[in-house]
């Protein structure tokens, strides 16, 4: 194991340090390369919705962590999309179940895009009045994504799955949730989760990590950040999955499933229970199997249908999802194959062509910047590495899938959800 | 970069990769697109991808990818113009990074030529299991178009703006035509498009000189007739048409603003059009994000692009269904405010840099190099280095801008809402 990790440390080529502050800075230099492309993250994602900070309770509305996200690129001195115009970087920014990053891309002036990026998440600033604005462009946000299938499906799925954890409630809240944020909510926010040793910076491309650093001591982070205490609350444990089915219309063609199944929480850092949780779906019904190939020559799934896995610090889930005439046949036999996989074990052989090729996916995203950069951070905030990552699939075997396979995507903790076409 | 000509209409373009891991092989074939065979075309090109006369079982193919380390096949249909391409490409890791010696570059151009060049055929035409399957897949394609609201909004909206314009011909082909592909129908649009296509080979981080081998023993037996670039013209200008939609259960409504560039003569520089659509919607720093979005807080996302070759412009947004008056009379401002005066130097010189750097981008990824070197070829130019590229883009004026901005006339406007019926306004 020492081996293949000394291997992956060296493809990975990440130089890190950790500052006065807590922040933590990752580098990968890629030698030849023009752009730089740098992640500020947080582990404060829409899941975090109750927390005590300096031992008060702050209860969070649905929705509150991708309104911070969008109210971080305005200052007292304007709007950051303005200052980054100035230097020709291209920037954005988003919200998952557990994190918030904001990003740029850049081929000049790193040190001010630096400079403009750490400053604009370390300086919050929020009124009423600019709090009120935000609500109209995310209410649109939100409305668009309730047009979505692919995007309702899973939230529909996360409603059955969890009584109550807050992944059930949609990343962007709702119109209602968003119009109770104040700007003393978002202020406790940032207190609490952006502080600097609750962040990471990682960095990929033309860049070496003193220049990173460099630019983290001029935004002041290199010295210990207010002091605050925060506790999150354990997370109460889930009750039974009271509603197994959900079926509801959309103007849509034809009917859409998602078949879902609800996982004990992963410990952070447990690196083998996440890989198998990312391999799993591909075992059952992936391209690469027999189950893909019957479904998609009898006309009964798209080339979209697949299988991934959703996972936060309370929950984690697996779902198939996809599009088909038959919807409830094809829930069946996924069904029936991980019945078969869990009776008769994974073939070896499609075994290691799965990890051949998750190899070869990990090693592709070390070719791009953004792509670099993106999960060295991720990474990071799930509190592991990327050459930790690498030496784990290579030391998986069939033995530890068909251990998994006994205790995961159990009937006991499954959902299935269907939008039917509209009439 | 090197680019030579092997044979007439068939060239090989070989790209330094040094600095990555993989390599990639892409080929193009460009050929004129037509009315009568895009059905075929988009099946075609679904066929060819499940496999090759040297392995035709699709799954056999994706786990001979997979034991590749995990190579990347693509196999693509897409506009050019008045022309198709059908292309295939293959990514892997380099040679040197085989961990049994095995030729991994010999492989992937196997692969890659078989797919297009050696199709699995049954008595002379393509498999019928395979096109039947296809046709399937093809039809629930064409189906599912209207699961996504923004994207049927485009292209009801394209359908009405183009008519019967060669520029419209759906790329994806047309449902009720589905049932009159055939395996010999596939053959002879396969015959017509090895015969009449241009041929590109995009060669980076692998030997090219096998490649060219290889591509011209299987040109040998073809009787070729390269296509020219074909040339389109511009929709008709005419009084605007608005177009209603209703859609129950839609929650955001969707809007697509179709604009002309009827009786200008030339083709834009593409240099001029990025500038044009970066300053009007296609930015962060645009009119259409800074004033309709952010000001106005009328709709989450407003874009502008551009198609050079078809002479069209197009603005999207998603807004709330009662605000799609007010939405088209906004952007309509701001696309005149720009006709009206040129932007000041500052707004220019912001949107530019934008711009310098995605050219100073493009040498990042194996991808990015190749399209940009490609986006050339198809549009006819002389072939310039990123460098070069940047100097064309730090000329561009205000004035150009203003004057490409002042050649499109507003001609369809759709909009899906929930209420409302469709019809012409």
């Amino acid at each position: 194991m020492s081996t293949i990790r000394e291997k992956a440390a060296a493809a990975v080529r990440c130089r890190r340090t950790v500052l006065d502050s807590g922040l933590t800075v990752l580098c990968r230099t890629m030698p030849g390369y023009s752009t730089v492309h740098a992640m500020y993250g947080t582990a404060f994602g829409s899941t975090t919705r109750e927390f005590l900070l300096d031992g008060k309770r702050i209860t969070l509305p649905a929705g509150t962590a991708h309104f911070l996200e969008h109210k971080m690129f305005e200052s007292e001195e304007g709007d950051a999309f303005a200052l980054y115009a100035k230097t020709g970087a291209s920037a954005n920014a988003f919200t998952s179940w557990d994190r918030t990053c904001y990003i740029f891309s850049a081929t000049s002036r790193i040190d001010e895009n630096l400079d403009i990026l750490l400053n604009m998440v370390g300086k919050p600033w929020f009124t009423r009045e600019t709090i009120a604005k935000e609500q109209g462009i995310i209410g649109q946000e939100i409305k668009m994504y309730d047009d979505s299938p692919d995007w309702r499906l899973m939230t529909g799925l996360f409603r059955c799955l969890y009584p109550t954890d807050p992944i059930r409630d949609d990343i962007a809240g709702t119109v209602e949730s968003i119009a109770q944020l104040t700007p003393e909510m978002l202020y406790a926010c940032t207190d609490a989760f952006y502080r600097p040793e609750n962040m990471v910076l990682a960095v990929a491309g033309n860049i070496e990590l003193e220049q990173a650093v460099e630019a983290c001591r001029r935004a002041g982070l290199d010295k210990p950040a207010a002091p605050h205490t925060v506790e999150l609350p354990e997370a109460a444990p889930e009750g039974p999955i009271t509603r197994r089915e959900l079926q509801f219309a959309m103007p849509v063609t034809r009917p859409c499933f998602a078949l879902g199944y609800r996982e004990q929480p992963i410990a952070r850092g447990d690196i083998k229970r996440e890989i198998l949780c990312d391999m799993l779906p591909d075992l059952v019904c992936g391209g690469l199997t027999d189950l893909y190939r019957k479904l998609y020559d009898q006309a009964l799934v798209n080339p979209e249908f697949s299988g991934d896995y959703v996972l936060t610090r309370s929950a984690c889930s697996i779902a198939f999802t996809g599009e088909s005439s038959c919807p409830r046949e094809v829930a069946q036999m996924v069904r029936d194959e991980i019945a078969r996989l869990r009776r008769d074990g994974v073939d070896p052989e499609l075994f290691t062509l799965v990890k051949n090729q998750m190899y070869g996916e990990l090693l592709a995203v070390l070719e791009g910047v953004e792509d670099a950069a993106g999960q060295l951070a991720l990474a990071f905030l799930k509190g592991t590495t990327l050459e930790d990552q690498i030496a784990m699939l290579a030391s998986l075997t069939p033995a530890d899938a068909n251990e998994a396979l006994q205790t995961m995507m159990l009937p006991e903790n499954e959902a299935y959800v269907e939008i039917t076409p509209q009439q | 970069m090197q680019r030579k000509q092997l044979a007439p209409g068939v060239f090989l373009t070989e790209l330094d990769a040094e600095k990555f891991n993989r390599c990639r092989i892409a080929i193009h074939l460009r050929y004129p697109a037509r009315r009568e065979s895009a059905t075929d075309a988009a099946v075609l090109s679904m066929v060819l991808e499940r496999g090759y006369a040297g392995c035709p079982d699709m799954t056999k193919l994706s786990r001979r990818l997979a034991a590749l380390y995990g190579a990347d096949l693509g196999v693509d249909l897409s506009s050019a113009g008045g022309d198709r391409v059908l292309s295939a490409d293959i990514c892997g890791i380099k040679q040197q990074f085989a961990l049994a010696g095995e030729d991994l570059v010999a492989d992937y151009a196997d692969i890659v030529f078989g797919v297009l060049f050696d199709p699995y055929l049954v008595d002379g035409s393509f498999d019928p299991e395979a096109v039947r399957i296809e046709k399937e897949s093809l039809r629930r394609r064409l189906q599912s178009e209207y699961n996504d609201k923004r994207l049927y909004c485009v292209r009801q909206a394209r359908r009405r703006f183009y008519g019967d314009n060669p520029a419209g011909i759906e790329l994806y082909g047309y449902l009720n035509e589905i049932d009159a592909v055939t395996p010999r129908t596939l053959r002879t649009e396969y015959d017509r498009i090895l015969s009449q296509a241009s041929i590109e080979v995009m060669v980076q981080g692998a030997d090219a000189e096998p490649v060219a081998r290889r591509l011209l023993d299987r040109l040998d037996a073809i009787r070729r007739t390269p296509a020219q670039i074909t040339r389109l013209t511009p929709v008709p200008a005419a009084p605007v048409r608005h177009y209603t939609e209703e859609i129950p259960g839609l929650t955001q409504g969707k809007l697509c603003m179709l604009f002309t560039r009827d009786g200008a003569e030339d083709l834009p520089s593409i240099h001029v059009l990025r500038m044009a659509m970066g300053i009007f919607g296609g930015t962060a720093t645009s009119r259409l994000f800074r004033n309709v979005r952010e000001k106005q807080s009328l709709c989450y996302y407003c874009g502008s692009s551009a198609l050079r070759a078809a002479g069209v412009m197009m603005v999207d947004s998603g807004v709330e269904s009662a605000n799609i008056d007010k939405a088209e009379a906004a952007i309509l401002k701001e696309l005149s405010d720009l006709c009206a005066r040129p932007v000041d130097g500052e707004e220019m010189e912001q949107c530019r840099r934008t711009l310098l750097a995605g050219i100073d981008a493009v040498g990042d990824s194996l991808s990015g190099l190749a399209s940009w070197y490609y986006g050339q070829i198809m549009r006819g130019e002389p072939l310039v280095d990123p460098e070069q590229g940047k100097a064309q883009m730090l000329a561009v004026t205000p004035q150009q801008v203003q004057e490409i901005l002042q050649s499109y006339s507003y001609s369809v406007c759709y909009a899906l809402t929930g209420r409302g019926e469709e019809a012409d306004a």
